[in-house]
């Protein structure tokens, strides 16, 4: 008697299998909402964080996005990176289209990899931080986050007396 | 996505040989649209100077070198989700692009390049007339 095997499948369905998703891959227009790049499911913005005594530090690469297209949100242990990108081509060309007085022409796409539209992400930081003294800088799309440690988590040194 | 067949982007060359003798290089993500009267290319280059960026068109191929100074580290890592350092991405441009006359702008992280059409091949509307 032939035993089925669970989960066998002949090999050429799951090369079917492959190719169905490969032709999605290609074909799957970019999401209009949201943020995704394109061969990831990757979190938005990918951080590094690093840790010193007196302070939790957070960089995110977030190109194409001015101060004012970001918030931050800091309670607790908890930063929250939220914002939104524009597209600089789909802008300009609505523009142009606007003012044009003949029919403008087509936008084609031959790449779309950057991905636009809102994004937010919530990170939890490994101590908590004193949420006033956040200071966050922007430069050439990259954050820089400073959070200072609650005084209640901050290194401690304690001085050992003579009895 | 699929290129449409008028495409003029193949894809890019892989210069492994010379990435190598450079340590970690980074492919940036590109958004290329075709405008009519020129091609547009956006690439995201995060940390960069515009002194330190390179756009080179030779031979039918765009060529973006974006140098990344190292930031230096704060603190003990936590948590590392990307690398920093150097861009490198080149593009084949089809027939019909000035090379000569190639506009490049790096702002908030971001390289803009626009690659104006030859003036004989642009799409024109030709009127017709009844007669």
């Amino acid at each position: 008697m032939q035993m089925l095997r669970v989960g066998y499948a002949h090999p050429l369905e799951d090369l079917r299998d492959e190719m169905d998703r490969l032709w999605t891959t290609l074909t799957a227009a970019p999401p209009l909402h949201g943020w995704t790049r394109q061969t990831t499911s990757e979190p938005f913005p990918a951080v590094n964080i690093f840790e010193t005594d007196e302070a939790i530090l957070i960089e995110a690469e977030l190109p194409g996005l001015e101060p004012a297209d970001l918030e931050l949100t800091a309670i607790d242990d908890e930063l929250t990176l939220a914002g939104r990108r524009a597209d600089p081509i789909e802008h300009a060309h609505a523009a142009e289209a606007a003012g044009a007085t003949a029919e403008p022409h087509k936008l084609t796409w031959h790449r779309r990899e950057r991905g636009t539209g809102a994004f937010e992400r919530r990170l939890s930081l490994p101590t908590a931080v004193n949420p006033e003294g956040v200071v966050a800088r922007l430069n050439s799309g990259v954050l820089t986050v400073t959070c200072p440690k609650a005084a209640a988590c901050r290194p401690h040194k304690v001085t050992v007396s003579a009895s | 996505m699929i290129a449409s067949p008028q495409t003029s982007l193949a894809p890019e060359r892989q210069t492994a040989a010379a990435e190598a003798d450079r340590g970690l290089t980074y492919r940036p993500n590109v958004d290329v649209a075709d405008c009519g009267s020129e091609l547009v290319l956006v690439a995201d280059i995060p940390g960069s100077v515009a002194e330190q960026i390179d756009v080179s068109f030779d031979d039918g191929v765009l060529a973006i070198t974006a140098t990344v100074r190292g930031r230096p580290q704060a603190g003990n890592p936590v948590r590392q989700e990307y690398g920093v350092g150097d861009y490198r991405r080149s593009f084949q441009i089809g027939e019909g692009f000035d090379g000569s006359q190639i506009a490049a702008t790096y702002r908030n992280g971001v390289l803009t390049v626009r690659v104006p059409r030859l003036a004989a091949v642009r799409p024109r509307t030709i009127p017709v007339t009844a007669g």
